[in-house]
């Protein structure tokens, strides 16, 4: 299976125009997808109940797909558990249900190797000093491992030093920040945090505290969707302009993507718009049928990644809204599509008789 | 009683004072059908279909017509060798449903020709329709039918145990509407020891067709019938069917025409939302994914359609509404029984005779279906319901 991606690392990650990419990842999601017939009983049913024929597929968009919540319903491994080297959660809320990403070590070191190409195509080669504005804890516990945790994990790696700026209560830990920021100053280096803990642990504590850091030269690096901030009517441009002012913070890399497909991450370019890499791809399909929309048009976010291997999570439809903006034709000069994401579907609020408030009296 | 004396202060009253509430437990019963309360709720329906507002919504005219004195009339007709006999047992409590806005007025009603005083609690989503019904038992209460102002109470309030557990102490009645778990929750709470309760848990639903007599019938008439059983609740009622069986030899026919015929007033009536097309897939693909006889024949995501080749009861557990069918072809009744069981409540039926499935369900000892109705009436108001000959359960025989 990792033999078929070999020859794409020695290709970098955004060089490919639309069909020198279309060809190189519709074999790869084919091989995938035979792969996930054979070794998944669970996907194998599926492909049958949506009557699936391989001679069929012309396109990369022709891949199946299958919604990403049924890796919070089911368990689905395409290998044996006992090969399970590591296993992914989403970050939920209490009592939501948690997707669960089942790794073996192949999966898991491909995940790690395209993150870091794909990163260092905006931070550039060298290892950067990272601070992570979350608590030590968030990597704890190793056997199950969040979203967030993976990420800091993810970094860490290739992180020179990695120093947390929160305390175990997500309290801010000032003299960590001020090591990092007496010895880091005027060099390049990473913040790394999720869009909300960094507003809120990070921004508004020094705002509090009325103290300003210098670090022009720093990324800061957040993730984690918008939905809360957007509430608090933070809008990106808000939040960049009140980093500028507390931390003199002038590069800014936000990125998109989900646990199912850990590794494919969608960065932010200095245009605001963020990048699909040669290891993936995205589709925008319409409601109605399912049929795929056109760049501009918004619809619902189907994603595609040449990484799943121990899981059948290779071809997803997600539950969020976005509208292709372009292909191979960014300002900054990276190939392949780029896009912007408007937020997730609106769950449905239906008649009926089956209890949907009731559940505290 | 010293609860008597208390002041909820998140109490709203939508109908009812609290003078009312606190008068409540000394109310007179009164005998079932009383003449008094037909006049009521023959007001009641003509101050309704008056209201330019309810032409608005089907479910309120179609809850007016079923209170005319016609009807009620009617209904006490099939108990006349009771009337004299029966007397309300008290007070009625009704626990109403978030998400069915005329549930409550059903259950209001047949708690009133059962002889009680009622105290409903409203869900706190706010319906249009039930405000049109509360506006309109308001003009009623506040002029010619004074004197039955004691008998109605409509509250609403944040979830508040202790305001609950108020009315459970008071009643004589408890209805809960509103699935296992709201029953499960208020069931926590309870009830005196002469106290009796309906609960209206979570069911299913199944649409049987006999293929060549459907032929025979006209296809736009029935998919109309068909889409008021479903659709017009989001297929989340729990008399909306979910599954549909096909008997008989035309079943290829049947089933293309059956379906393009729905789809045509899908696409025309339902507004579904983007995440229903989702919640539909998931359904149809976790049902698919566990079970290997299964295929998606749907032409789109307005009518979602899986095929299975065997009938289990684990089949309806997936229940997404908005539009998603499971679909078998039967050749006879008896591979259906694991969906006729405890969970299902109504059988709509088409080119069966209704009688004939009774006599069915009943020869096989089935532990469910509490209802078989033609299609298009699966939503129809009763004063039986889930198996339940309501007048009777909320009255006394008083034994001579």
């Amino acid at each position: 299976m990792l033999e078929d991606l070999k020859s794409w690392f020695s290709i970098n990650p955004y060089s490919l125009k639309a069909k020198e990419k279309e060809e190189l990842l519709k074999a790869r999601l084919l091989s995938l997808t035979e792969h996930h017939r054979k070794k998944c009983s669970e996907y194998a049913n599926f492909l049958r109940l949506i009557d699936f024929d391989n001679k069929k597929i012309s396109t990369a968009a022709d891949i199946p797909f299958f919604p990403v919540r049924l890796f919070k319903e089911y368990e689905l491994l395409s290998m044996d558990r006992s090969e399970v080297f590591k296993v992914m959660t989403s970050s939920g809320t209490t009592g939501q249900k948690v997707s669960k990403i089942f790794l073996d070590k192949a999966t898991a070191m491909l995940q790690q190797q395209v993150m870091l190409r794909l990163l260092s195509s905006f931070l550039g080669s060298k290892r950067l000093p990272m601070l992570v504005i979350d608590s030590p804890q968030v990597i704890k516990d190793r056997k199950l491992f969040s979203a967030r945790g993976a990420t800091v994990i993810g970094l860490s790696f290739t992180a020179r030093e990695t120093i947390y700026a929160l305390n175990d209560d997500m309290s801010l830990n000032m003299d960590n920040v001020n090591y990092f920021c007496e010895k880091y100053t005027g060099q390049r280096s990473l913040i790394f945090g999720f869009t909300f803990i960094v507003w809120q642990h990070l921004y508004k504590e020094l705002l509090k505290r009325n103290i300003k850091l210098n670090l022009p030269e720093a990324f800061l690096m957040t993730g984690g969707g918008w939905k809360k901030l957007t509430s608090e009517s933070v809008t990106r441009q808000v939040f960049k302009s009140k980093f500028n002012e507390t931390c003199g913070i002038r590069h800014f890399l936000d990125h998109y993507g989900m646990v199912e497909q850990t590794g494919c991450s969608y960065f932010e370019c200095g245009h605001g718009h963020l990048h699909v890499s040669i290891y993936s791809d995205m589709f925008i399909r319409d409601y109605k049928n399912f049929s795929l929309k056109k760049n501009g048009e918004a619809g619902i976010i189907q994603l595609v990644s040449a990484l799943p291997q121990s899981y059948p999570g290779h071809s997803l439809l997600t539950e969020d809204e976005g509208i292709i903006l372009g292909e191979d034709d960014c300002p900054c000069g990276r190939k392949g599509k780029y896009f912007e994401i408007l937020g997730r579907l609106k769950s449905a609020e239906l008649r009926g008789c089956s209890d949907t408030y009731a559940t505290k009296f | 009683m010293i609860l008597m004396q208390q002041n909820f202060n998140n109490l709203q009253f939508l109908v009812g004072t609290q003078n009312i509430l606190e008068e409540l437990k000394t109310v007179p019963a009164l005998p079932i059908f009383a003449p008094r309360m037909t006049e009521f709720f023959s007001a009641f329906s003509n101050v309704i279909l008056k209201d330019r507002r309810a032409r608005n919504f089907a479910h309120v005219t179609a809850y007016a017509y079923w209170i005319r004195r016609a009807s009620l009339e009617r209904e006490k007709n099939m108990r006349n060798d009771f009337i004299d006999s029966r007397l309300g047992r008290g007070v009625a409590f009704h626990i109403a449903p978030s998400n069915v806005p005329l549930a409550f007025a059903m259950s209001l009603t047949v708690a009133a020709m059962a002889g009680n005083a009622s105290c409903v609690r409203l869900s706190s989503r706010e319906f249009a329709e039930v405000e049109i019904i509360c506006d309109a038992m308001n003009e009623l209460l506040d002029t010619g039918f004074k004197d039955l102002k004691n008998y109605f109470l409509l509250v609403r309030y944040p979830h508040d145990e202790r305001i609950t557990e108020f009315f459970s102490e008071l009643c004589d009645v408890r209805i809960i509407w509103g699935g296992d778990n709201t029953i499960n929750t208020i069931r926590q709470i309870p009830l005196l020891p002469r106290s009796v309760e309906f609960t209206f848990a979570d069911r299913h639903s199944v649409a049987l067709i006999q293929s060549e007599k459907y032929l025979e019938s006209n296809a736009q008439d029935v998919a109309k019938k068909f889409y008021a059983d479903t659709y017009d609740m989001d297929q989340n009622a729990c008399s909306s069917p979910r599954a549909v069986i096909w008997t008989g030899n035309a079943t290829d026919e049947a089933r293309e025409k059956f379906w393009a015929s729905l789809e045509k007033i899908v696409h025309a009536d339902y507004e579904m939302q983007p995440i229903q097309a989702v919640d539909k897939f998931s359904a149809a693909c976790m049902l698919g994914m566990k079970n290997n006889g299964v295929k998606l024949v749907s032409t789109d995501n307005f009518v979602t359609r899986v095929e299975v080749d065997a009938l289990k009861s684990s089949c309806m557990d997936f229940k997404p509404g908005g539009g998603c069918f499971i679909e078998y072809i039967a050749k006879d009744w008896s591979e259906i029984i694991p969906l006729l069981n405890k969970q299902c409540q109504t059988v709509a039926v088409l080119g069966i005779n209704l009688q004939d499935f009774r006599k069915w369900v009943i020869s096989k000892g089935l532990r469910g279906v509490d209802r078989i109705v033609p299609f298009g009436e699966t939503t129809a108001l009763a004063f039986m319901w889930d198996g339940f000959d309501l007048i009777n359960g909320m009255s006394r025989y008083i034994e001579v």
